[in-house]
């Protein structure tokens, strides 16, 4: 990609762009549409991540949720968690933020082409799987089934609901959800995510599983694939970890000898299987 | 007479310095750069500082309280300062002086070997290549004391590499030895006018460890395949208090935070970085709260690792460098001699059960 | 923006950390343009009836404390306990290790009927504590940082790692190598070590980091030549509601 923005950074140094959309999905998450300076465009991979810079505030690794053929922008979506991203709920359409990025290991789209693609997403799994959600869309064609399973803790966790009615309304994508805890205006399934995988028909061979949420759910969700007989070498997993410096520096991000920020936060199953700190 | 055939250090062309002629050379070492020494620190300590006067600097310290790291990735450092009405920021500036690290040891030149690895892995880091240009250092021997093990881990005494002189204390002076071209230049620049004494009958006896490894360093990395869920880990959590100082003081280690810090007017301020480590408590914890390595036994494991295994597997070399540091600053008076070799005996007993 | 009102109560304490605020001299006219000052006994006499951030100095020790410290609650935005009484009880709470009665008799003889007193609580005992400046007294750059920090409208940085960490990063000559006593490698940093910095052992002023091996932290005292008790007993100079056995 021409233009792109990797090449042009000092390590630590952010590039200060613009934030040009802010949309609230819930009322811990908002998204933002990020422009950087000079029409740049990002680069990224479906999976990558950026830190965000706020001066005063810090840094923090947020991952990309918006497809790489959306151009020039991006989105992330930003859960309300701490020093930074609570800073970041309060700024508006015009600010400026800084960008460093994108980093780590993404999806391998290219591998995935021909194959049917299961979405597994807990929680606000489902952001950094919008990439890659959104790309095959985009990419249609390339893709065989596309298998999208999400799974809240309460109904008002649920994200991005303008495209789960979309992706609910076509006929080219299976959705299912469920929520652990319902309300009373809950219509849908209830339980925990793994209650969605044993009822799905699966062409295992030919499915690739890609796997976020909450470090609790990789076990269950790896059990519940590994019932259905899903071969490791199909399962991706995309792992969060405190990725502090993004560039393989800081330590903070270590799981056993592997830096997130540089070999994640997508690890191939066979490799995360290895690591006795991943899961 | 003994040396390591590694060293070469026989091959080599040397003088012999006197005290006097050893102290006009420090301060023609002065004239060139700045020269950065052990200097006494408290009342039994050492540290690593700028020479202002050459009666200043020790020659014969056991080690010094921080390694020769911080002048390369210092405690505390501006990354930038920043100005957050105006959306701009400025690097910080890192000069390039000629600096000399004068008296030093081979460990811990091997320390800054070691980091110089670590920063140009993946995305080498700008500060400290920067910090790392210009730097000559001149080594000195050392009699190992009972934390010294560098033996150990395949560093010898005399080890010169990365040394452009290197001296051997001797009656009343050191021999001085050419170890590089850089060192070659300094001496035939300090000896103009001067009739330095070229070449003599010297004798360097082979200094004895008191702490030393059960196994050769070759076969440590072979241990670390099969102690990850060793008892010995939890056994040293039980004594370990996790205050981090093994973490701060070893020469290999790099891990650091950053944080922003705003001045009273507000808008302005710098983002810092500080030496981290991975025994602190809340070093592997996420935003959501999470922590991933909690207990003191999984994070000691993890520190081992990094020494041992995570980037030997990758450099080829093992990342420590058997100052000692980790162990006579240690609060709880835990060794990491002790630690490997509880992790050998444990290894070796089991390699015997599988045989039978 | 208008400027924070900022308000400064004082419960059971030496009242040394206020005197400390005031020390902050050459930062005092800057401080008043960030916030509004609007009650400060050591200071001024205005009060105003709500605050954006109260910072309670002194531990909860009488009945009147307590409802003090719950009408500060009502009428503040945030609260921040500021020094080690308020923070978890301070040299105050060692009184809670001896019988009520025999304190009282000891401290006021006959009088003792005139002052109503209760075990000393923390102030997070008995209300929300929003942040927490520790130490006896506070530091002035942590006082400064947090008040920084709420201005800006952000979570102020907290240490919950040992003070060895500040004394490594100053290169200081170990104090526990001397011979001294010193808390350090268990008790909270955010002061940059400043007794170890200065020839004195730590305290543990700011109380002891969370998950604390506390039979090891006894182990390795006791490696340096001090016993259990004095061990445990030192622990408890600011410790007191936080040391079990």
């Amino acid at each position: 990609m021409e233009n792109t923005a990797i090449e042009k950074q000092d390590l630590y140094y952010p590039m200060m762009s613009e934030i040009v959309k802010v949309e609230t999905l819930t009322n811990l998450e908002k998204r933002f549409e990020i422009a950087l300076p000079d029409n740049q465009i990002l680069g990224h991979l479906p999976g990558q991540f950026v830190e965000v810079s706020i001066f005063g505030y810090g840094e923090a690794p947020i991952s990309i949720c918006s497809s790489p053929t959306k151009m020039p922008n991006f989105d992330l979506t930003v859960r309300n968690a701490g020093k930074l991203t609570d800073k970041m709920h309060s700024m508006k359409e015009g600010s400026k933020i800084g960008i460093r990025g994108p980093y780590g290991n993404g999806f391998d789209v290219t591998k995935f082409e021909g194959k049917d693609i299961l979405f597994v997403c807990g929680g606000i799994g489902l952001a950094p799987l919008k990439s890659l959600i959104d790309y095959t869309i985009a990419k249609r064609q390339k893709y065989g089934r596309i298998i999208i399973l999400y799974g809240t803790k309460n109904p008002s966790e649920i994200l991005f609901k303008e495209d789960i009615k979309m992706w609910q309304g076509s006929k080219e994508i299976e959705f299912h959800m469920t929520v652990d805890k319902p309300d009373e205006y809950w219509k849908g399934n209830t339980g925990v995510i793994t209650t969605l995988i044993p009822p799905i028909d699966l062409d295992i061979s030919n499915t690739i599983a890609t796997v976020v949420g909450p470090p609790i759910m990789y076990k269950f969700v790896i059990m519940s694939l590994k019932g259905k007989r899903m071969p490791d070498e199909n399962i991706y997993l995309s792992l969060e970890r405190r990725m502090k410096c993004g560039v393989g520096k800081c330590g903070h991000c270590q799981i056993n000898d592997t830096y997130v920020c540089q070999d994640g936060p997508v690890f191939h199953y066979p490799h995360a299987k290895q690591l006795e700190e991943a899961i | 007479m003994y040396y390591d055939s590694n060293t070469g250090l026989n091959k080599m062309k040397r003088y012999y310095f006197d005290q006097p002629t050893t102290d006009k050379f420090v301060e023609f070492l002065m004239t060139q750069a700045e020269v950065i020494a052990p200097q006494k620190k408290g009342d039994a300590s050492y540290s690593y500082e700028v020479v202002t006067s050459g009666k200043d600097i020790v020659y014969d310290y056991p080690r010094t309280i921080q390694p020769l790291k911080k002048y390369f990735l210092p405690p505390r450092e501006t990354l930038l300062s920043f100005d957050s009405k105006n959306n701009e920021f400025k690097k910080t500036d890192i000069a390039l002086n000629n600096r000399i690290f004068f008296a030093i040891h081979s460990y811990e030149m091997q320390g800054i070997k070691r980091l110089d690895y670590s920063f140009t892995q993946g995305n080498p880091e700008f500060n400290y290549l920067q910090r790392r240009e210009n730097s000559i250092f001149i080594g000195i021997s050392f009699n190992p004391d009972k934390w010294h093990f560098t033996k150990s881990v395949g560093i010898s005494i005399e080890e010169v590499e990365r040394f452009s002189l290197y001296f051997e204390p001797v009656d009343n002076g050191f021999l001085v030895f050419e170890v590089d071209d850089t060192g070659k230049e300094l001496i035939s620049k300090f000896g103009n006018g001067l009739s330095l004494d070229a070449s003599m009958d010297f004798e360097v006896r082979e200094k004895e460890f008191k702490t030393k490894i059960k196994y050769h360093y070759n076969r440590l990395p072979q241990v670390f395949e099969h102690v990850y869920n060793s008892k010995v880990w939890s056994d040293i959590a039980q004594k370990c208090v996790g205050c981090g100082t093994c973490n701060l003081l070893c020469p290999t280690c790099y891990c650091f935070d950053v944080r922003d810090e705003v001045e009273l007017e507000i808008s302005k301020g710098k983002r810092e970085r500080f030496w981290d480590g991975c025994m602190l408590n809340e070093f592997a914890e996420v935003a959501g709260g999470e922590n991933f390595r909690e207990k003191l036994s999984s994070r000691t494991r993890h520190r081992l690792h990094r020494k041992f295994k995570y980037i030997t597997d990758h450099s080829g070399e093992l990342h420590c460098v058997g100052c000692g540091r980790c162990t006579k600053y240690c609060p709880a008076n835990i060794s990491i001699v002790e630690i490997i070799n509880n992790l050998i005996e444990e290894y070796s007993d089991h390699q015997k059960e599988q045989i039978i | 923006m208008s400027k924070p009102k900022v308000a400064f109560f004082d419960f059971t304490s030496c009242e040394g950390c206020q005197l400390n605020k005031l020390n902050l001299e050459n930062d005092l006219l800057s401080i008043l343009e960030l916030v509004d000052i609007v009650e400060f006994r050591e200071a001024m006499d205005d009060k105003a009836d709500e605050y954006d951030i109260a910072f309670i100095e002194g531990s909860i020790s009488t009945p009147t404390c307590v409802e003090r410290i719950h009408d500060i609650r009502r009428r503040t935005k945030i609260l921040v306990a500021l020094g080690a009484c308020a923070v978890n009880g301070g040299i105050n709470a060692m009184k809670n290790l001896y019988p009520a009665d025999w304190v009282k008799e000891e401290v006021y003889g006959e009088d003792k009927y005139l002052f109503p007193s209760i075990p000393v609580q923390p102030v997070s005992a008995l209300v929300k504590v929003d942040y927490e400046i520790r130490g006896c007294p506070m530091s002035t750059p942590e006082f400064l940082h947090v008040l920084k920090s709420l201005v800006l409208g952000r979570k102020p940085e907290s240490f919950d790692y040992a003070v060895c960490v500040e004394c490594k990063l100053k290169e200081n000559e170990c104090v526990l190598d001397k011979g001294m006593f010193c808390l350090g490698p268990i008790s909270r940093a955010g002061c940059d070590a400043i007794c170890p910095s200065n020839g004195q052992y730590c305290t543990g002023c700011r109380g002891l980091v969370s998950n604390i091996n506390e039979n090891g932290a006894v182990d390795m005292l006791k490696q340096h030549g001090f016993s259990e008790k004095e061990a445990l007993n030192r622990m408890r100079l600011y410790c007191a509601n936080d040391i079990e056995n």
